[in-house]
């Protein structure tokens, strides 16, 4: 047996219902536009970023992870006023690069899963300000302390939302 | 608790999809005077690479072009080099035919200024194969009624004497000829002597005393006495003279250019007459002084070769 194959059988790969990351990212989204309607507070929510970000680490595939952050990214995208691939491109690289956390470290513990999602979220947020930057040539910053606030408002949301998801996953068996 | 999979697949795919969404982005987003950004960005990938493909074309179509330029320039002045050469052939064509016609018009003026004098124009046609020999050939002989030991001359000067006839040429041994003897006098002093030739372009003046006064530059004429040569025919002049055992040794140069001998002039008798007439005696007398031959003086040195 090679060495790769004994890394994979330690690696703990969890499986969801058929439609299950479709429905939630739709929902996801919905409810990003929806709640975004009733103030800026719903603004510093990133629900399509959470939903990459847990089935990301939840499937550990870099190649799922990437797909379906290109596809969220996209959709969000779509229903906002941003080129197509703005959302896309950054939320492509947060599914690669959460997946490929989600193989190497624990990410099933609380505290792991609330330093994920403040870490993505800065990541996201970079990925955005360079393409904002570099693309659109408009000023961004990569840090600030409503960026600080919101990272750690989605991190405790995610402290919900991340469970309630976990019942979508198909028992081991 | 970590775990390093392959990633070399997924990368690839992440690659992908970032590049595909950058395209997106690029072809929905304007910059200033509504440029898509694909535009702004192919432009600035193409520009340096056309740029770079520019220069290099441009070097090598300049090189090309320098060369073919050369090669051109090459061509072009090789036919200049034949041009310039086929000129020169032609200038010195041209040259040689102005000075001929410089002489035709001396030898023409010298017959008209000496109507009554018998004389035949000849052109030199060759010259002696014998190194040591100072010998031309004229293109009349016996049918032009030439014959032995008749003079010949140049406008300028005495040249030599015939001493072989053909039908239809003669032999002219010229006074420079070692063989070649003219009886001489100085113009000033009518000290006689005898011009003999050396072989070389320099003459020697014999059988003249160490007491006559002799000087660079005196003007040696013919004396007549050898009776082939009339009186007072301009012959040599006098470049070096110094005393002797038991006659001076005097080096004389001729007068006239027997380097360069074209047309030359045969006397068809022994009449004086004056090649060169000065300004006095021009004004003075007719163009052609022709009078009686004298008779050669027997006490005269030997001038002649027979």
């Amino acid at each position: 047996m090679s060495s790769r194959a004994q890394a994979e059988q330690h690696i703990e790969v969890h499986k969801f219902y058929g439609g299950a990351m479709a429905l939630a990212a739709f929902l996801a989204l919905f409810l990003q536009a929806f709640l975004n309607k009733y103030g800026s507070w719903a603004a510093m929510l990133e629900l399509p970023l959470l939903i990459t970000i847990y089935f990301s680490v939840s499937r550990r595939s870099p190649a799922i992870g990437l797909l379906l952050g290109a596809m969220v990214g996209i959709l969000q995208d779509a229903v906002s006023h941003m080129p197509i691939g703005f959302y896309g491109i950054a939320k492509t690289l947060v599914g690669y690069v959460a997946s490929s956390f989600g193989a190497r470290i624990d990410t099933e513990h609380p505290l792991s899963r609330f330093g994920l999602v403040v870490a993505f979220f800065f990541f996201h947020q970079a990925v955005l300000t360079i393409l904002n930057r570099l693309i659109l040539g408009r000023p961004g910053s990569y840090f600030s302390w409503r960026l600080l606030i919101a990272s750690i408002v989605n991190a405790g949301v995610a402290m919900f939302l991340f469970p309630a998801l976990d019942r979508l996953r198909k028992p081991h068996g | 608790m970590i775990d390093f999979p392959s990633k070399q697949r997924p990368f690839t795919l992440l690659t992908i999809v970032i590049l595909l969404q950058v395209l997106l982005l690029a072809f929905q987003i304007k910059r200033e005077r509504d440029v898509r950004l694909v535009r702004v960005w192919a432009a600035e990938i193409f520009t340096p690479v056309q740029r770079v493909a520019t220069w290099i074309l441009s070097g090598v179509g300049g090189s090309w072009h320098n060369y073919i330029g050369l090669r051109h320039m090459r061509q072009e002045n090789d036919q200049l080099h034949a041009e310039v050469d086929r000129l020169q052939l032609r200038n010195r064509e041209l040259e040689s035919r102005a000075m001929e016609g410089d002489r035709l018009a001396a030898l023409l003026h010298f017959r008209d200024s000496h109507t009554d004098a018998p004389m035949l124009f000849a052109q030199v046609i060759g010259a002696s194969a014998d190194s040591t020999s100072r010998i031309v050939f004229i293109n009349h002989g016996e049918r032009d009624h030439l014959k032995r030991n008749l003079a010949v001359i140049t406008p300028d000067g005495v040249v030599g004497k015939i001493v072989e006839v053909t039908s239809n040429s003669a032999q002219v041994l010229l006074i420079t000829d070692k063989d070649s003897g003219v009886g001489a006098l100085f113009s000033e002093t009518r000290t006689q002597g005898v011009v003999k030739g050396t072989g070389e372009p320099q003459l020697r003046m014999d059988y003249v005393v160490n007491e006559e006064k002799v000087h660079a530059g005196e003007a040696i004429v013919t004396s007549g006495e050898d009776r082939i040569f009339p009186k007072d025919l301009p012959l040599a002049t006098v470049t070096a003279a110094r005393p002797g055992n038991p006659f001076q040794k005097i080096d004389v140069k001729p007068v006239a250019r027997l380097d360069r001998l074209e047309e030359v002039i045969v006397l068809l008798s022994q009449q004086d007459i004056s090649l060169k007439p000065t300004p006095d005696e021009a004004a003075s007398t007719p163009d052609v002084s022709i009078v009686p031959a004298k008779q050669p003086a027997t006490t005269a040195p030997a001038a002649s070769k027979p």
